[in-house]
């Protein structure tokens, strides 16, 4: 994988402003078929995943990879995050990794 | 969506004559029809002829020919909600006009609101009215009844409007209820009763307001007789006709009531007059509807007719011990002079210390500095039901300071208010009027349904006690009458180390309480438990440490007595550290298996008895580095001589990452909206800030990281504060527009209110208390944010 690049940390909406570049989100798994994931962002919207997991799959999982289009990421890493998880915090952490403190993060 | 709601009564006004210009009122109309017409004058130009309504009544009204381009590019049409912001209400070849020479169009396309009728006009002629006369005795000098027969043909006009349906073709009947005219006092015997009047159990069917003004004005504009007013505190049951003259400084919300007796609502209002003389007024069912909207706080109201029944102690607070109920025959009439005689509330304000002495359950009225306040929390009451409570300390001048509660609403609004003032630094004054003092933890004032809370009041006592508080009430410690809550140890009172010796916690009388969320580093492993007495002392161990008798038996002082095994009680001195600082604290028994995850008995054993060097270490090291919530009581305590602030570990908790971010973002919030404040942005400001904001911005839930870099950072906070309150939930952000913190949405908001309100709640809550806008109209939402 190439590190070079941080991996910036996204939700639905952010998504977009990263295109062509590293991201990372936590998704909900909503469905998994060969060679992708749909899942659902921490602020509820539709995500795709591109690229084969490592069976099983928990509820949650972070993919850090590139994002192809406002709502396609094809990952490189699959991290199992478990079944629970608090969405609301993670989006606020989107929100001002990616606003107020940004300077913090890339 | 703009909510608009039209000026009730106002055609009524311009009727009758009480209103003429827009220097006695500026109402907000809709127009019903537009016409063009030649004008006689001038016939190239077109004029435009309208018809005026108020959700009631119509008028006929003139275009002012500088908006003819309204008409003609659509912005006004019929079915616009316009305000009339210059007019002139004449009479032109005996009919009443009303000429607009300015108006602004607030809505250009709207629906007809109610089913408004023509007002009832001397020789007018009105679309389907013609042809009728009416044919009336007047009694001027009380200007009371009205003697209506109308042509066969046509309904008897003593019955309301609204009958058979046949809308707007109907004319206005007089119903004598008169509400221009005050004064009954004029030696008039004649009841008014009898006349014509519409049973009132026809009244909730018709949504509609009844009728307040004579049809006929003729030559009688207005009745010149000056009311004569009497002051509150003369009202008796034997008053017969009174007038008198007040201002409202109560008024509670139209509730709904069902009795055996049937369905109804009510609603009352406090009244204060110039004497000082306060009482309560009642109205029901179809008197309530008549009167509901025309009542505004802090107006100014004659009110004569009314019946006078011993007050309510339960309900009614006020020094008097009558209350009015009003009627059908009972008129209110607005003063639209200000009378600066007639205070806006009136306090009997008592001192703090005076609560310790007074008894509970009674009402009192109370002014402070809030020292401190703490966040609404809900409690479940014995029947279920959860409402919002919020607390907070109230000091004053005589050194004492109490707690007060507030419940329900006040928590969100006035409590919301005091919360983000005092968050920034502010110390505000807070009068509360009708407290409840009850003992609970000592003596403590709580709100109660009528109670009203006003914060940094422009009362001198308010001026005094600010005073007072710069110069010595900071410093100077209050007695408390409320019995500190921190000492049950319920409430988390978060700290970081650093304000362990900052603050200096632990030095008064008492211990303090906190929580710490920190890391063990190291821990004492030499002496980490202690040979403790097993002896049970009722239903807890001893615990007292015993000594080796040698023998294999130990001796424990205290019960005097020996055993054979002696207990092995965690005693581990820990040093923990979070990111301001580090500190020792001492574990004990309950705190210290939890700690390490084994009991002291075992890990002795481990160590002393079978040596096992490895495993201990291992153990050890487990439990070094790891993160919890530590409750602890700190408390200083003399060494030989020696000051020495001494922390305990009650209990340890493990970190719920979960609720520590959710509080962490709180905090954030807390600190964004102090620095918002520091920078003296007042609260107008706020809304003119949002605009720039929101067109800056656009998109949900986030910032543009460009603008970061523009703007200054200060502002930036401000902004980001701010935006949290007015973006009204689109797309996906969820900063909760109701009381700011991030991490939740309004609907599930712990300080939830009206969710339509959130725009306006900035604004609206300070402006609310001003009472009064321009010219006193009852209800005039134009606009929202």
């Amino acid at each position: 994988m190439d590190t070079s690049s941080p991996a910036a940390f996204v939700n639905g909406a952010l998504l977009r402003r990263y295109i062509g570049q590293k991201v990372r989100a936590v998704i909900q798994v909503i469905r998994s078929d060969i060679g992708s994931v749909i899942g659902k962002s921490t602020d509820d919207q539709q995500i795709v995943v591109k690229g084969s997991p490592n069976p099983p799959l928990t509820t949650y999982i972070e993919v850090i990879g590139i994002a192809e289009t406002e709502n396609t990421i094809r990952a490189e890493v699959w991290t199992n995050f478990g079944d629970s998880f608090d969405v609301q915090n993670y989006n606020e952490l989107c929100k001002l990794a990616n606003g107020e403190f940004r300077h913090l993060f890339i | 969506m703009m909510e608009v709601s039209l000026t009730a009564g106002a055609i009524g006004k311009i009727m009758n004559g009480e209103v003429t210009t827009e220097a006695d009122m500026i109402p907000v109309l809709q127009v019903t029809d537009l016409k063009q017409i030649m004008a006689q004058q001038d016939p190239t130009r077109e004029r435009f002829r309208m018809v005026l309504s108020d959700g009631t009544y119509l008028h006929q009204g003139m275009l002012g020919t500088d908006l003819n381009n309204l008409v003609k590019e659509g912005t006004l049409q019929p079915g616009s909600i316009v305000r009339l912001t210059r007019f002139v209400g004449d009479v032109i070849k005996g009919r009443r006009i009303v000429i607009v020479p300015q108006l602004e169009v607030l809505k250009t396309i709207s629906d007809i609101i109610g089913h408004p009728v023509p007002g009832g006009k001397h020789n007018d002629q009105r679309g389907s009215d013609s042809g009728i006369k009416f044919n009336t005795t007047e009694q001027h000098g009380s200007g009371v009844r009205q003697v209506i027969n109308i042509e066969p043909g046509r309904s008897n006009a003593a019955i309301s409007p609204q009958v058979g349906g046949t809308g707007s073709s109907v004319p206005a009947s007089t119903t004598p209820s008169t509400r221009a005219y005050s004064n009954p006092s004029s030696g008039n015997g004649v009841t008014r009763q009898d006349y014509a009047r519409d049973p009132p159990t026809s009244y909730p069917h018709q949504p509609q307001p009844p009728p307040p003004m004579y049809a006929n004005r003729g030559p009688v504009a207005r009745n010149e007789v000056p009311p004569k007013i009497i002051p509150v505190n003369a009202l008796s049951p034997y008053s017969g006709r009174w007038t008198i003259k007040a201002r409202v400084t109560n008024k509670a919300a139209l509730k709904q009531y069902s009795n055996p007796r049937g369905e109804g609502k009510v609603f009352n209002f406090d009244l204060l007059d110039a004497d000082g003389g306060e009482i309560r007024v009642t109205c029901f069912s179809a008197v309530a509807d008549q009167f509901y909207d025309q009542i505004v706080v802090g107006n100014l109201y004659l009110i004569s007719r009314g019946s006078l029944r011993p007050a309510q102690k339960n309900f009614n607070h006020l020094r008097n011990d009558y209350e009015i109920m009003l009627d059908n025959a009972s008129t209110i009439k607005q003063c639209y002079e200000e009378d600066a005689a007639i205070p806006r509330h009136q306090f009997h304000f008592r001192t703090i210390g005076d609560i310790e002495s007074m008894e509970n359950n009674s009402i009192v009225d109370v002014i402070g500095i809030v020292s401190s306040i703490s966040p609404t929390v809900t409690i479940t009451r014995k029947n279920g039901t959860a409402t919002p409570k919020r607390s907070l300390q109230l000091k004053d001048m005589s050194g004492r300071s109490v707690e007060v509660t507030m419940w329900g609403d006040f928590c969100n609004t006035e409590g919301q208010r005091l919360q983000s003032l005092c968050d920034s630094g502010v110390f505000p004054v807070l009068a509360v009027k009708a407290g409840r003092i009850s003992e609970f933890n000592g003596k403590t004032v709580s709100t109660i349904g009528s109670s009203q809370l006003f914060i940094d009041p422009d009362f001198v006592e308010a001026e005094k006690l600010k005073n007072w508080f710069e110069r010595e009430g900071k410093s100077v410690p209050c007695i408390s009458l409320s019995r500190e809550f921190s000492g049950s140890g319920k409430v988390d009172v978060r700290k970081t180390i650093s304000q362990i010796k900052d603050e200096k916690l632990g030095t008064s009388e008492k211990p303090d309480w906190i929580t710490v969320s920190a890391t063990i580093l190291y821990l004492k492993f030499d002496n980490f438990c202690y040979t403790a007495c097993p002896i049970m002392n009722g239903d807890r161990p001893c615990s007292k440490k015993v000594t080796d008798n040698g023998d294999g038996t130990w001796r424990c002082e205290k019960c005097d007595k020996s055993v054979d095994e002696c207990d092995y009680r965690y005693i581990l001195q820990l040093q923990i550290q979070d990111h301001t600082d580090l500190t020792w604290v001492t574990a004990f028994q309950e705190a210290g298996e939890e700690i390490m995850g084994i009991s002291a008995k075992d890990l002795y054993y481990v160590k002393n008895e079978h040596k096992d060097e490895e495993k201990f270490e291992d153990i050890i090291r487990k439990v070094a580095f790891t993160k919890y919530n530590f409750k602890l009581k700190v408390k200083e305590e003399t060494f030989s001589d020696e000051q020495r602030v001494k922390a305990t570990v009650v209990k340890v908790d493990k970190l719920n990452y979960s609720a520590d971010t959710r509080t962490m973002l709180g905090a954030m919030d807390k600190l964004r909206t102090r620095d918002a404040n520091s920078l003296s942005i007042n609260p107008e400001g706020s809304d003119y800030n949002a605009d720039v904001v929101n067109t800056g911005i656009g998109s949900s839930g986030t910032r543009d990281p460009s603008s970061v870099q523009r703007r200054d950072f200060g502002l930036h906070a401000h902004q980001s504060g701010q935006s949290g309150n007015h973006y009204s939930g689109g797309g996906a952000t969820t900063s909760c527009n109701v009381c700011g913190n991030s991490g939740h949405v309004s609907a599930k908001c712990p300080g939830a209110t009206k969710p339509q309100e959130q725009g306006q709640y900035m604004g609206g809550s300070y402006r609310g208390t001003t009472g009064s806008y321009g010219g006193g109209l009852p209800r005039q939402h134009v606009g929202s944010y």
